[in-house]
């Protein structure tokens, strides 16, 4: 029933593709945390405008569909000014942006809970606004929901399957390419089902980890 | 010197005196013999042998720990004993003997069987609060014991009247007092006609102002002939209602006896000190001098 | 570049049925995840130890799964087994089972929020597991799920545009269409995202009725 010949030599093919995924979604990871740094603190700023911004980017970014987001990006690049885009930067454009919305909704969270003590006395040593940020308030906001912010790292791999789509050479795209050529659909599916899950199952146990160490600690 | 808790002489216990107590020729309604359980290393009830009789009221007290409550929940089987057997009208509780001679768990029907007879009230009431108390007492008439709604509910009246609580039958549980609330869970414990009834410290939930009227019912219920094994801390309740006390500590029985035995002539330094104990934090009257040898 | 929405009115018929069958292949298959996931959760609520662990070991592999190679292995895949079903068909029932495992996780944790004691009280009284499910633990869970369940529902909305990739004429696959065909994709591309911002907050909107509606009742 299952191909094994087929299936090893598919092996090095998926390796690769392994890598470009990888690639795609830890690199739309860490600029849709910058992004979602940005939003967040939009969202809690003292002007209305600032906040009323944040607050309709998290509203569009996740609202609608990430296919939709990637073919927006793809389709109409050059309307904004930008040169026909390369299938891997509009996967990482499309990818931080909406990993973005959510990472902000999340460090919302992890930043409203610090004590605005905090913020008042480093004001008073002299800290400007993005120092203050970065230097006392986002990191205790990122340890404090890291098992969410993990979540979203594993929610942000399943969703790179989409940049398939644009033609971009990625787990999915390479399975589907061996598939259309042996007709072995199955059989590769249940394989890139398989690779995703090797990553994915631990990542999400790491998470649950974090989770029961935090509660622990704070208890 | 003797303890002042004596077991009062005023009518509720004359009553219970009257009692057919006499040579009692009928098998125990249930009947603990070598009872043990183990929680991990812990060894939480080790070697009980106990039986109540019809009609007889038992309590069991002692310090927490003593693993009274567990004893009490192993005879409706919501802890399940590893040692020892449990009869409850004379047929082995939770547990079946394979053809092997092997222990094996019961099926549920049998374990509901030997329920049937049973009505438990619990420290935390433990009503279902999206539900009225009518509806409380009702649920289990109608959807286990397939009673019409109607006839299921003029029984739940009665005997809501009967702990005193028919005005309220309409109301939700979030709206009664503690007292009320527990009230509500004997009367739907007591409306399936049960031959036993089994309290786990009922009233140590309670406001003190509370307590009276859940032990008033108690009480009544025993004068009444029911069975009862009550696990409390009420000690005035357990010298005037019990006909046998039971101290546990440390999971075995240490000592047992009438209210007399156990509360007024003890010499077991175990119990003495649990007593003292309880005395000294409870006890707001002194002793006059005919009580002090 | 113009910017024409005739193409829209043009087309009308076309983008109402795709419409139509993004919300039919939306709630049938969250509905049907619904009920499977209740199923799930009852099953390890009741199940014995091993059946526990099967259950555990398929909801990780599913949700470590993305949905569109789900979509790939029902869709491409099930001929292999003689299972042939049609794009909608396979849509409803991928969404079904994608979102059966987190359904059920929400069930569970519902499950877990009434106290325990409520279970033992009815299990003396001789009320059987389902009937206390049934009950007991689901009217007072309810109250608590609600926006959880509301979430996941925006969340299968969403997901919905990938039946485009299995040919499914759901929305984003017949606006694509139309844009590619006629080059207007700024025109489609935007009604896309404002149709499903539309459903998303109606969605929400409806949720928060809801809660407020049954957390009434429930309060009395």
């Amino acid at each position: 029933m299952f191909d094994w010949p087929t299936f090893l030599f598919s092996l090095p093919l998926l390796g690769k593709a392994l890598l470009i995924t990888l690639q795609t979604s830890l690199l739309g990871n860490a600029i849709g945390f910058a992004i979602g740094t940005l939003i967040a603190s939009m969202q809690l700023a003292k002007m209305p405008l600032l906040r009323r911004i944040g607050g309709s980017y998290i509203f569009i970014f996740r609202g609608v569909p990430l296919l939709v987001q990637l073919l927006v990006i793809y389709y109409l690049a050059p309307m904004f000014g930008l040169p026909n885009l390369s299938p891997m930067v509009a996967a990482i454009m499309a990818l931080s942006l909406c990993s973005g919305a959510y990472i902000a909704e999340i460090l919302r969270g992890g930043l409203l809970a610090i004590p605005s003590g905090q913020r008042e006395a480093a004001h008073l040593l002299g800290m400007s606004r993005p120092a203050i940020l970065l230097r006392i308030e986002l990191p205790q906001a990122v340890q404090s929901t890291l098992p969410s912010l993990v979540n979203e790292l594993v929610l942000l791999i399943k969703s790179s399957a989409l940049v398939s789509v644009v033609g971009l050479a990625d787990l999915t795209r390479v399975a589907q390419n061996l598939a259309s050529s042996d007709y072995l659909f199955f059989q590769h599916y249940l394989v890139l089902a398989g690779i995703y899950c090797l990553i994915n199952i631990p990542l999400t146990m790491f998470g649950r980890r974090l989770e029961r160490h935090l509660e622990r600690s704070l208890a | 010197m003797p303890l002042s808790l004596s077991p009062s002489t005023s009518t509720p216990a004359a009553s219970l005196e009257a009692k057919q107590k006499g040579p009692d020729k009928t098998p125990p309604i249930i009947h603990l013999s070598a009872v043990g359980k183990r929680f991990g290393d812990h060894q939480v009830l080790s070697d009980i042998n106990l039986s109540v009789n019809h009609s007889e009221v038992v309590c069991l007290i002692g310090p927490s720990g003593s693993g009274k409550s567990t004893l009490l929940r192993s005879m409706a089987f919501l802890e399940e004993y590893d040692e020892g057997e449990i009869h409850i009208e004379g047929r082995l509780l939770g547990w079946e003997i394979d053809d092997r001679g092997r222990r094996k768990h019961a099926g549920r029907t049998r374990l509901n069987q030997a329920r049937r007879n049973l009505g438990i009230v619990f420290q935390q009431f433990n009503l279902w609060p999206h539900m009225t108390a009518l509806g409380n007492v009702t649920e289990a008439l109608v959807r286990v014991r397939r009673i019409k709604r109607s006839e299921a509910e003029k029984r739940a009246m009665e005997v809501l009247d009967k702990v005193g609580l028919a005005e309220k039958a309409k109301e939700y549980p979030a709206r009664l007092s503690g007292g009320q609330q527990q009230r509500v869970a004997i009367a739907r414990a007591l409306a399936m006609e049960p031959k036993i009834m089994l309290f786990d410290e009922p009233t140590s939930a309670l406001d003190p102002e509370l307590v009276g009227e859940v032990l008033a019912v108690m009480k009544q219920l025993a004068l009444e002939g029911m069975t009862m094994v009550v696990v409390t801390h009420e000690m005035g309740f357990a010298a005037q209602v019990a006909d046998t006390v039971v101290f546990l500590d440390q999971g075995s029985i240490v000592t047992r006896g009438t209210p007399s035995d156990v509360f007024r002539d003890t010499q077991h330094p175990r119990l003495r000190q649990f007593l003292q104990n309880y005395l000294d934090r409870n006890a707001f009257w002194h002793t006059t001098p005919e009580q002090e040898t | 570049m113009t910017f024409d929405l005739s193409i829209i009115t043009a087309n009308a018929d076309a983008i109402w049925n795709a419409f139509l069958v993004t919300i039919y292949t939306w709630l049938a298959g969250s509905l049907l995840g619904l009920m499977a996931g209740l199923l799930i959760a009852a099953l390890m609520l009741f199940g014995g130890r091993p059946l526990q662990r099967l259950l555990r070991v398929f909801i990780e592999l599913v949700r470590g799964t993305p949905f569109l190679v789900i979509l790939f292995l029902v869709y491409y895949g099930g001929p292999s087994f003689g299972v042939r079903l049609g794009a909608i068909t396979a849509g409803v029932l991928c969404i079904a089972f994608y979102s059966s495992v987190y359904f059920a996780e929400i069930f569970r944790s519902g499950f877990a929020a009434v106290p325990r004691g409520q279970l033992e009280a009815g299990e003396c009284l001789g009320l059987g597991r389902l009937q206390l499910m049934w009950r007991v633990q689901l009217p007072q869970m309810l109250v608590l799920i609600l926006p959880a369940i509301v979430n996941m529902l925006t969340i299968l909305c969403k997901e919905t545009a990938v039946l485009s990739i299995i040919t499914v004429p759901e929305l984003t696959a017949v606006l694509t269409g139309i844009g590619t065909r006629t080059f207007t994709f700024i025109e489609t591309l935007l009604v896309l995202c404002i149709a499903y911002l539309l459903l998303i907050e109606v969605t929400s909107r409806v949720g928060r009725w809801l809660e407020r509606r049954v957390g009434t009742y429930l309060q009395r």
